[in-house]
């Protein structure tokens, strides 16, 4: 079974895109973390398939995150998500440039979110 | 109107979810906690307006990080207006923190305005369909918000000639960034720190290393990169701005793994009055730039005026410095019996008597630096209490129980490292009261009782001990039940007949619960046996009270600290052991033949009341000793009395409690070891222990 990290501060937020993603129909196992920091200490005690991170965060941002896990051979071939409000193109462009592989901007329905994580980890299969 | 429409929009929203309802109730409630957070950071920012220097970022960050949160949440939620107002709260935050939004601009005042009509706008939704919003008052105020907030100024500094890898330059928010030019243009030098870590332990280093170079200046983003084990090191650079050179930096860190270098220099001598440029590889000697905004005259002003009047100090070192303080205090008493044998010789006589003197007049000072380090090292209970209040609210929300909380004695101050480890074991308590205790609102009034619930706490301080009283007015508890329960797990005799106080003390057996079913609020299985654990653990005990339809009483009785106590040093046989005064009530001295016997256990008459007597010869196997006239310590923690027969009282001490390692290091009633200066090692007593013990023997008796 596919193994996604959320990486999320608010509580309410992480809660909703656990129960999101569990809607695929308990083809996946959520993890979650509170924080960059949380991430940076679960990412090596499992094997993950995807990420979903938030960019606003009180330790490390979401683009460090993202910029650590494309920088280490172990998880460069984690899917990327990153999801946030700073909708703004030069933030878009930065978490691309940094290897995420997608960038969904708040509010979403969770159906783009559903069909995002579904292509990425179709992708992940297929090589 | 507003919140009717966000409302039929969220049924089709997002989340479609059988518990859209409890998704609504969790956003309201974190949505109410961001809210409590920005009225105090409002207020803090108000302050430190009113004081007139600069700022603090971090301050403004965190209402920024606040404001959009907000959004995020309520624009997931539907909640359109909600996150119009999160968006432009937001915008003039966000202004603030760009430095686009001046301070004394009319912006920041109406910030709490804004912060108040988002609450009351989430009363609204708590408050049902029915109730309407303000939509009017709420387009007004946004509108008011946009008029303030001024057009973005222009980006002055660029950030190519910085000696980093760009990589790490791409992962800086926006915010980030402008801080990182702010400061550039401030004159100040951007070093990067970096420093290698297990991966699985890195919070405890990493904040270390944190804290110290935010001595130096402003941490401006922490980069984490893989180690050279990949697989078991993470690397942090901190991107850091100060007025100090690498140098110096390095020099002021506890860490000798630490690699600083600076990834840019400001022009020197230039720095400090004109604006840096450094976007301009062309021109190599810029000597009088020519672009570029100037900065305000005053900022170096203001920058010194930044330094804050209060230090943030992890609490180890003061541990550290406390245990210095407690050398020193035995060191002192070894000059004191210096002083008395010299002064006992007639040949030294006079020197005897100065340095006893001086002996004195050093044993106050050290008196007011062992005061003063306490001080330190205390923080109110205000804390917890607001924690409380805020899962009290959560409970009432979800559970719809009616339940008032009373707090008293929020200023009530206890070590800091006590006040953290009291969170869980109070929550606990607090959560049994709400769950269990309180009744339904027609149980209630079919009981005569008012429909409201209570639950009061109350704190204060009582010799050198803090006692926190969590009361209830709920059912109370079933002592029927409990021996019912008691008898079934074979923790009593089918037929025994068990005092209250027994019953009542059952409830603290591990796994012991009168509840058949688990409800969310309480979890299972977990009960009172942790919590008495807990507190154990920080040299206090618990106590109940219960009365079967009039309510609960929990009692907490806790040291003031763990750090330094006063001891009293006791010698049985050819042993000495140090008792700690905060748990001896008295001491008497008695003779042999006051010891009256009472079921095959030792009692002694005091005042009208038998007194419960141990032998700490026995407690410890110890022969010889035994004298005509014992000690009687008297020992007392929360409401339970034990009476300590000793040879010798041999007088008080200040100690510092270690822990014993080796052997002994688990014998039971045995809390430490202390040094007593020229008295060498001794054993400190656990009075918990011992006392329990006592108690439990007696039951079994």
């Amino acid at each position: 079974m596919p193994r996604v990290l959320i990486v999320e501060d608010s509580a309410t937020m992480r809660s909703l895109l656990a129960s999101s993603l569990e809607e695929l129909g308990g083809e996946l196992e959520v993890c979650e973390a509170a924080s960059g920091f949380e991430a940076l200490r679960i990412l090596p005690r499992d094997a993950f398939d995807l990420i979903v991170t938030d960019i606003n965060m009180p330790d490390i941002n979401g683009l460090e995150l993202v910029s650590f896990v494309k920088s280490n051979a172990s998880y460069r071939a984690i899917p990327l998500i990153i999801i946030s409000t700073e909708g703004s193109e030069r933030d878009r462009a930065k978490g691309l440039e940094l290897g995420a592989d997608a960038y969904l901007v708040k509010p979403f329905e969770p159906e783009a979110l559903l069909r995002v994580v579904r292509e990425l980890l179709g992708k992940r299969e297929e090589g | 109107m507003a919140a009717r429409r966000s409302r039929s929009r969220s049924s089709k929203g997002p989340a479609k979810r059988p518990s859209q309802s409890k998704a609504q109730r969790e956003f309201v409630s974190e949505a109410e906690e961001i809210l409590e957070r920005m009225r105090g950071d409002l207020s803090d920012l108000a302050d430190q307006r009113a004081a007139g220097g600069d700022v603090d970022p971090d301050l403004v960050n965190r209402l920024f990080r606040s404001a959009h949160s907000l959004k995020g949440l309520a624009g997931m939620f539907g909640l359109e207006s909600l996150s119009e107002l999160a968006h432009h709260l937001e915008d003039v935050l966000d202004g603030m923190r760009l430095g686009r939004v001046a301070l004394d601009s009319p912006a920041p005042n109406l910030l709490d305005e804004a912060v108040a009509v988002f609450a009351a706008e989430l009363g609204v939704l708590g408050a049902g369909p029915s109730a309407g919003s303000d939509g009017a008052a709420l387009q007004d105020l946004i509108s008011r918000i946009d008029g303030a907030v001024q057009a973005p100024a222009d980006r002055d500094v660029e950030l190519t000639d910085l000696d980093l890898d760009p990589a790490l330059l791409r992962a800086l928010t926006e915010y980030e960034e402008h801080r990182l030019r702010e400061n550039i243009r401030r004159g100040r030098r951007i070093l990067l720190v970096e420093a290698t870590f297990e991966i699985l332990a890195f919070d405890e280093g990493l904040a270390e290393l944190t804290a110290a170079v935010r001595e130096a200046g402003e941490v401006l983003s922490t980069l984490p990169s893989p180690g050279a084990a990949p697989e078991s090191q993470i690397r942090f650079g901190l991107l850091a701005a100060t007025e100090r050179d690498a140098e110096s930096v390095r020099a002021g860190l506890d860490f000798p793994h630490a690699a600083v270098r600076s990834v840019y220099e400001p022009p020197v001598a230039e720095s400090r009055r004109q604006p840096a440029r450094v976007a301009a590889p062309a021109a190599p000697q810029p000597a009088a730039p020519e672009r570029g905004p100037k900065p305000p005259a005053s900022a170096d002003i203001e920058s010194l005026k930044s330094i804050s009047d209060t230090v943030r100090v992890d609490i180890r070192k003061l541990d550290e410095l406390m245990n210095l303080v407690g050398e020193l205090v035995i060191q002192r008493g070894a000059i004191g019996s210096i002083a008395r044998r010299l002064g006992a010789e007639p040949a030294t006589a006079r020197v005897g008597m100065e340095l006893d003197k001086a002996h004195k007049q050093l044993d106050r000072k050290i008196q007011e630096l062992q005061a003063g380090v306490l001080e330190v090292r205390m923080v109110p209970l205000r804390q917890v209490f607001e924690k409380l209040s805020r899962v009290v609210r959560r409970l009432r929300r979800d559970l719809g129980k009616d339940v008032r909380l009373e707090l008293r004695g929020a200023d009530t101050e206890l070590d800091k490292l006590i006040v953290e480890d009291l969170v869980d074991p109070m929550m606990h308590v607090v959560r049994n009261a709400f769950d269990h205790a309180i009744e339904s609102v027609e149980e209630r009034s079919a009981a005569g009782k008012p429909s409201e619930g209570s639950i009061r706490i109350q704190a204060f301080q009582r010799g050198n001990h803090v006692v926190i009283e969590v009361a209830d007015d709920g059912r109370g508890l079933d002592l029927e039940r409990i021996q019912a329960r008691g008898i079934e797990r074979g923790l009593l005799e089918p037929d025994a007949t068990a005092s209250r106080r027994e019953l009542l003390d059952l409830v603290f057996v591990p796994g012991f619960s009168t509840r058949d079913e688990v409800t969310e609020t309480s979890g299972r299985g977990v009960g009172m046996d942790v919590v008495k654990n807990n507190l154990t653990a920080l040299g206090g005990v618990v106590d109940l009270e219960s009365e079967r339809g009039r309510g609960s009483r929990v009692t907490f009785t806790l040291p003031i600290t763990l750090a330094i106590i006063q001891a009293l040093v006791v010698g049985v046989a050819d042993q000495r052991y140090a008792i700690p005064l905060n748990s001896v009530l008295e001491t008497l001295l008695i003779d042999v033949s006051d010891i009256q016997q009472s079921d095959g256990r030792e009692i002694l008459n005091l005042r009208g009341d038998p007194l419960l007597l141990r032998r700490l010869a026995d407690e410890f196997g110890l022969t010889g000793g035994g004298v005509e006239k014992p000690n009687v310590v008297v020992l007392g923690l929360g409401d339970a009395r034990l009476g300590v027969l000793v040879d010798r009282l041999e007088g008080q001490q200040d100690t510092v409690i270690k822990p014993v390692q080796g052997p002994i290091q688990n014998v039971r009633g045995i809390a430490g070891a202390t040094e007593l200066g020229d008295l060498g090692a001794v054993l400190v007593l656990d009075v918990a222990a011992l006392i329990e013990d006592a108690l439990r023997r007696r039951e079994a008796a």
